[in-house]
């Protein structure tokens, strides 16, 4: 999972005429682009970059003041671009990966290989390129294939991990003492070993700041999301999705305290103003689950415009709310192993979507049946009829990808949601103008 | 000394006598696969051909899918054998043979001296097969052999971009509905098709030379898409077809 | 000895009806009033169940094209996962007080919320395997999630789980542990009547009955073995290694072949007893379920387990080396992600012992082996 970064709408044709891009999103991409280049500056210096997993601790290595940049957010950069394919394939030729597992997992694999062998991915115009790794961070919040990647890529590049192990809550709403005192454990043992490793102390006053400010980023973001249950909402709500790579790569920074602050005067001026970033007449508002598919974003956003539906809120973007009182380690542990819905029970994951349809005032769910993420698609098979019991709207499923072009099809997806469109206006008709009483 | 190779197909039976393991005395190809009157017809056609009995073959060796289900045969052995050997028969030079029969993918990789070293096949699934091919022909309503020729026309590439084959079943008609010519619709299934068969060629390593085999050889549009993918030339021979017989028939020599 | 003693033909043929019908054995448990408890694959502490009196049975599901499942399971299910679904909302499980359930990947994460959806007659009890496993915090952590396992057992089965049984639970799985060991090596000294099928059933059996009872009649039959000559096997010979090599029509491919197994590291069979539950240092250590946990950091080389190196392939090609092994045979459980990561690394590691790695799709419901009817000839033929 990850946020991706693209200047533009990602594979979307071109549109005319071309609105400026807002100030908000230069800085997102500004921001992008010094974190890469940052990298590859240490990489050239001789010091240690990381590899890390989207929901990683960060606050070690922002503390470290190591750079650190994020293979599921590039994956999925690269993938908006449709530049992801050759290393896909090099994955599943060459160095044998099935073709079953995470397309994220065979396209960084596949990138790392072909930088192993010195060949250069900057000249070839893969953008953004990662500087290579010198250690990897891996938390398993979101699911075991991470694990499962990051061993391999640890094995293949003969490099460190990190590990937090984020246990997944099969029961709970709360994750147990034992369980929390396990992760707050490795989290004091992954200072210890990045001590060693970068020869640096470890500053607990810092550490305190970096906390803070990943407080303060991560609150301005639930409060622009908030903005959206607005109805006509200020924004697509595709634009989260591009808005999520600074909570993502750069949660502890100040930089993302700029953007997140001056996202949320451009949309509070669009609700002053009466406008939004979605185009045309917003008929219906449906609340999307799972990753993005990034190849198709652009085709998912015309097709969605087309019929009036704004995918206002999903249930993704949340993963990075990771939240606890700076100076709390077992509210930090905890926080590291809730926030990523995928690591809490369908039915504890279906109460926070519940909640979220109603308070985004939702009249169906669109889920991504996503082939790289199986653990994402189990919550989407036995949650479906929660929804439709307690939420009581309509849900539709199509089969996509985050990152393997192979797998979605731009006709299903338009049939599966023309379905929907059709029960969702059934509804109203029968329902009477919902519109009007939540205006 | 007399031996015939019978490859039994699923879409496909071809049947081939040698003499002393050197001369093709006769080959015959029947359309139809395994459960059919095919593997009996390719049978007979060929020793009609030859000019020669039941009794005077020496020895009768079965290869392909339905290599179990003819009774008439003194043993069977593998297609991936027969294919390696087959080939070396007909290119030497090959180390590398891909073999896009109607149901499997296979790379082989072969010693100097023609001996199956290595191989991989594919998934078991339907896309980069002759299969593919067959049903993305039905959606066009042409004939898969014509699909070689026809792509010939192509000016650009229409992309497909799914492998399920339902799903590229789909995206075809779409696209044909969206007007788009059929030559360069079909240069866009024999890209996807190419795609699919090289990443299994790469698992297996490529060594030159490189050969296709199987029926699907004979579409010039795959030949190409292939070599473009693997960034290598591809060989076909014109008997590409028989290979698998003619390795059958050249281990019934090499067992008698 | 006496002439009671069953021959060693008789003693297979049972193990292999075991193996064979293991919803017979769990309505003979439940007509002898037993208390039976369901164990998800892989590295469920059968031990605690063992030790409350009641009777562990594995579950991994069976040869079925599932309709029910479908429901709550994607199309990239694994088989296992897909048939033990079936098999609980269609009520073949039905008399199972209680299942354990281990997170061990993301499948099992989501069947978590599958089993509660659909069988809601038989509880779950599911638990989590640090996958740190040298963070000096993990083994305090599993200790404390298996005394919740315990106390769940406890609450489910109405039962108590003390100490002083667990210590000889463990004891009885430790020597089982080991007879299934002696007979993996008195079984490649007769390749003859150990074929690929039979080896199955003898590991397989194992997971439907008391293990006590199991050790028993595997030493019994090790013991006949032992009275034999050595048979010198002229075929070729393999390392089976993946979750399951089923359906056993597949071992049958590989004997009709002229193809034994010489080893193996399936899930279902030897990776399970290849680590002792060990003896503890410290007193601390001593303690039975110190020592229950324990045993998940001894174990090495396997695809639920967090490791960075290239142990699995390297312990794989030498066992292949040991018993004279011309290749590995990876049964790949289809949609298995663990295994799906690890193929690469085994792959490269056969290749540089000079190994044949052979790569077969395994599908529990499968009735079709064409495909790999054809690779396990073709591995057979190369060199002719």
């Amino acid at each position: 999972m990850a946020g991706n970064s693209a200047g533009e709408t990602p594979g979307a044709p071109a549109q005319k005429p071309k609105a400026p891009l807002p100030k908000s999103r230069a800085l997102v991409n500004e921001q992008t682009a010094g974190v890469y280049a940052r990298a590859w500056e240490a990489h050239e210096r001789g010091e240690p970059v990381g590899w890390s997993t989207a929901i990683f601790p960060q606050e070690l290595c922002e503390t470290f003041d190591v750079p650190v940049l994020y293979p599921e957010n590039n994956a999925a950069a690269i993938s908006a671009r449709h530049m992801g394919e050759p290393f896909i394939q090099h994955a599943e030729g060459e160095m044998k990966y099935p073709i079953n597992i995470c397309s994220y997992a065979r396209l960084n694999m596949g990138m790392a290989d072909k930088m192993r062998k010195a060949e250069s991915i900057q000249t070839q115009g893969i953008d953004p390129a990662m500087a290579p790794p010198a250690f990897l961070c891996l938390a398993n919040n979101s699911c075991t294939q991470l694990m499962k990647w990051y061993e391999n890529l640890s094995r293949n590049l003969n490099i460190p991990v990190f590990f937090v192990d984020c246990l997944f809550n099969y029961s709970e709403e709360e994750p147990a003492a034992h369980k929390i005192a396990y992760v707050r454990g490795q989290i004091e043992n992954c200072i210890r070993q990045m001590e060693e490793f970068f020869g640096k102390k470890f500053d607990w006053d810092r550490f305190l700041e970096v906390q803070r400010i990943s407080q303060t980023n991560r609150v301005l973001f639930n409060e622009i999301v908030a903005l959206n249950a607005r109805k006509p909402a200020p924004m697509n709500g595709f634009d989260l999705f591009n808005y999520m790579a600074p909570l993502v790569i750069c949660r502890g920074k100040e930089s993302t305290t700029v953007i997140l602050t001056e996202l949320k005067k451009e949309t509070e001026a669009h609700i002053a103003a009466g406008t939004s970033t979605f185009r045309g007449e917003e008929k219906h508002r449906v609340h999307w689950e799972g990753i993005a598919c990034w190849p198709n974003l652009g085709h998912n956003l015309k097709t969605l415009g087309g019929y009036g539906v704004n995918a206002v809120m999903n249930g993704y973007v949340t993963a990075w709310d990771v939240a606890y009182e700076p100076g709390d380690l077992d509210g930090m542990a905890r926080a590291y192993q809730v926030s990523s819905t995928n690591s809490l029970t369908t039915p504890g994951i279906m109460k926070k979507r519940i909640a979220s349809i109603d308070r985004f005032g939702c009249d169906g769910m669109l889920c991504h049946v996503n082939r790289s993420c199986k653990l994402m698609t189990f919550h989407i098979m036995v949650g479906r009829e929660m929804i439709e019991e307690e939420a009581k709207v309509p849900v539709a499923n199509f089969d996509g990808d985050q990152s393997d072009t192979r797998v979605f099809s731009e006709a299903q997806f338009e049939t599966r949601l023309q379905g929907l469109v059709e029960i969702m206006s059934g509804n109203r008709n029968k329902n009477g103008n919902k519109e009007a009483r939540h205006a | 000394m007399l031996t015939m190779g019978l490859d039994i197909g699923s879409t496909a039976c071809k049947s081939i006598i040698l003499r002393d393991g050197e001369q093709i005395l006769a080959r015959s190809v029947v359309p139809l696969g395994t459960g059919t009157v095919g593997p009996r017809k390719a049978f007979g056609e060929a020793l009609d051909l030859a000019g020669v009995a039941r009794s005077e073959i020496d020895r009768i060796l079965l290869t392909g899918y339905g290599r179990f289900s003819f009774d008439d045969a003194d043993g069977q052995m593998s297609e991936v054998s027969c294919h390696a050997r087959g080939i070396y028969f007909l290119l030497p030079s090959v180390r590398t043979v891909v073999d896009i029969g109607g149901q499997d993918v296979k790379a082989l990789r072969l010693s100097e001296k023609g001996a199956l070293e290595n191989f991989v096949m594919n998934d078991k699934c339907a896309a980069g097969t002759g299969r593919f091919l067959g049903v993305m022909a039905g959606v066009m309503n042409v004939k898969t052999e014509d699909l070689g020729a026809l792509s010939e026309g192509a000016t650009e590439e229409v992309s497909i971009s799914n492998t399920c084959t339902v799903f590229a079943e789909s995206e075809v008609i779409s696209r044909l509905s969206a007007g788009v010519r059929l030559a360069d619709l079909t240069a866009g299934i024999h890209a996807s098709v190419a795609k699919r068969v090289a990443s299994l060629v790469f698992r297996g390593g490529v060594v030159r030379d490189v050969a296709l085999s199987g029926g699907v050889a004979l579409n010039r549009g795959v030949v190409r898409a292939l070599a473009r993918e693997l960034k290598i030339d591809v060989l076909v021979h014109p008997d590409c077809q028989m290979a698998g017989a003619i390795g059958a028939a050249l281990f019934a020599r090499q067992q008698l | 000895m006496p002439d009671a003693m069953p021959e060693l033909e008789e003693m297979l043929f049972e193990l292999g009806e075991v193996a064979s019908h293991p919803r017979r054995m769990l309505r003979q448990y439940l007509a002898a009033g037993k208390k039976v408890v369901g164990c998800m694959p892989v590295y469920t502490p059968e031990e605690l169940a063992h030790a409350g009196g009641m009777t562990p049975m594995g579950l991994w599901g069976g040869q079925v094209t599932p309709s029910l499942a479908g429901k709550y399971n994607p199309v990239f299910t694994c088989s296992i996962m897909r048939s033990c679904l079936e098999y609980g909302m269609s009520g073949v499980y039905d008399g199972l007080g209680c299942v354990m359930m281990p997170m061990l990947c993301d499948t099992f994460r989501g069947m978590s919320a599958g089993w509660r959806a659909g069988v809601k007659a038989i509880p779950l009890v599911p638990f989590i395997h640090p996958q740190n496993r040298t963070d000096p915090g993990a083994p305090a952590f599993l200790t404390e999630e298996y005394r919740v396992v315990r106390a769940l057992l406890e609450k489910h089965m109405h039962c108590e789980i003390t100490d002083e049984a667990l210590e000889k639970s463990i004891e009885v799985y430790n020597a089982h542990s080991a007879a299934m060991r002696s007979f993996a090596s008195a079984a490649n000294e007769h390749l003859d009547v150990i074929t690929p099928a039979i080896r199955h059933h003898v590991f397989k059996s194992a997971l439907f009955m008391p293990k006590e009872e199991h050790a028993a009649r595997v030493l019994a039959i090790v013991r006949e073995l032992r009275k034999r000559p050595t048979h010198v096997w002229k075929g070729k010979k393999v390392i089976l290694t993946g979750i399951t090599a089923e359906p056993e029509a597949l071992l049958n491919v590989l004997a009709e072949n002229g193809v034994a197994v010489t080893g193996d590291d399936l899930a279902q069979e030897s990776r399970q007893y290849r680590t002792p539950i060990p003896e503890g240092g410290s007193p601390m250590e001593r303690l039975p379920m110190e020592r229950l946990a324990r045993q998940w950091f001894d174990r090495r080389g396997c695809s639920m387990a967090h490791e960075t190196r290239a142990a699995r392939g390297r312990m794989l090609t030498d066992m292949a080396k040991e018993t004279g092994a011309d290749g590995i045979v990876v049964c790949l459980m289809r949609f298995c992600d663990v295994e799906e990561y690890d193929y690469p690394m085994i792959a490269a590691e056969a290749e540089k012992a000079g190994l044949h790695c052979l790569c077969l799709d395994i599908d529990q419901s499968t009735r079709d082996n064409g495909q790999s009817r054809t690779k396990i000839q073709s591995f057979v033929e190369m060199g002719m």
